[in-house]
């Protein structure tokens, strides 16, 4: 069953990472699908890291007390003022394991 | 006049060269994917895999989220349909960026398209799509997703070997390192009021599914914020940026040249 599960889930995530890599499906990509695309990277990543921020115990944690939401508002900040990935990323996780 | 083409590099050195820059281009997230990887390994095996399986799971699935989600649906036993059903939603994000690379990619030989696609994961998508728009190295991608997809298996690995001697590591907060991550890409990527928008709704979406349990929001969050910076911007006029300009004239080359 895990075997199974693993080949499984290694096809489906292939296969929607190279479709579309394919030269041989006959799909063109307009001016409007672009500029639809150009959303999808942000769009897909919030989706993803904002319920870990907000949602603890699937509750709604917009509060001081959660360390998730306060380094993460500095990993905006910083982000914003040093557009540094590496020390966005290494400062508020070294935070996050002091407050945590 | 504008065309997409392929960086060709003739020495094996150039090829090196450009392999390590990609190397470099990715190493705050080949960092940053730690925290993660150790998750995944812990969670595996805290799951009821065997070492093996975590570590297979890591080198073949290679996708972080699906790997963490079908594995908390394994503990609490859900069915395979389910998990599978799942990895596809999760995974759909993954469509639209073969979209996006989908001038610069499919050109190239299979091997290449096959190892690229792999390899192609949000970081991996972040790197390739900045930059110059003229221009794809395939040597300057296998660098970035080859050496992030070691380091993903390495803290696989370690938290394996972590999970099956210490106690409650799904209790050290290791998740926060995908909230930064991804923090790290997304602040930075916003340069017009568009793409603030389309996080907004995307993040206040997405939270409010999961407080809900709305199964498929990542998904529908996702969808809505896109919609939302798409007609913002067509409602707007807003200007285009540069790169966007260049990505358009690409993509007019290869329409054009698409029957030959």
């Amino acid at each position: 069953m895990i075997w199974l599960m693993i080949g499984l889930m290694t096809l489906v995530i292939f296969a929607s990472r190279y479709l579309f890599l394919e030269p041989r499906l006959p799909v063109r990509l307009g001016k409007n699908a672009q500029q639809f695309l150009s959303y999808s990277a942000p769009a897909v990543l919030t989706a993803i890291f904002a319920p870990i921020v907000f949602v603890r115990e699937e509750q709604l944690m917009l509060s001081v007390d959660n360390p998730y939401l306060v380094c993460a508002v500095v990993a905006t900040g910083l982000a914003l003022w040093t557009r540094n990935t590496l020390l966005t990323t290494v400062l508020s996780m070294g935070l996050f394991f002091v407050l945590h | 006049m504008t065309t997409l083409t392929q960086m060709q590099h003739d020495s094996l050195n150039d090829k090196l060269r450009a392999f390590l820059q990609g190397t470099l281009a990715v190493l705050p997230l080949t960092i940053a994917v730690i925290p993660w990887g150790i998750l995944a390994g812990s969670i595996a095996v805290d799951a009821g895999l065997n070492p093996l399986q975590s570590q297979a799971m890591s080198a073949f699935v290679f996708a972080g989220a699906a790997q963490l989600v079908a594995l908390g649906m394994i503990k609490a036993g859900v069915g395979l349909g389910s998990i599978i059903l799942t990895t596809l939603l999760i995974t759909s994000r993954h469509l639209l960026y073969s979209m996006a690379l989908r001038n610069k990619i499919s050109p190239l030989p299979f091997k290449w398209r096959a190892t690229l696609g792999f390899l192609l994961t949000d970081e991996l998508f972040a790197i390739a799509n900045q930059g110059d728009q003229h221009q794809f190295d395939r040597w300057h991608a296998l660098g970035g997703g080859l050496s992030f997809y070691i380091s993903w298996n390495l803290a696989s690995l370690a938290g394996i070997v972590a999970g099956q001697n210490i106690e409650n590591i799904a209790d050290w907060g290791l998740d926060f390192a995908i909230a930064a991550t991804f923090i790290a890409l997304v602040v930075p990527a916003i340069k017009k009021r568009s793409t603030l928008i389309c996080v907004l709704v995307s993040l206040v979406s997405a939270v409010v599914f999961e407080l809900f349990q709305v199964s498929g929001g990542l998904l529908i969050a996702a969808l809505l914020g896109m919609t939302s910076g798409y007609f913002y911007a067509l409602l707007t006029q807003e200007k285009v940026t540069q790169e966007e300009v260049t990505q358009e004239k690409a993509t007019g080359e290869e329409e054009n040249g698409a029957d030959s």
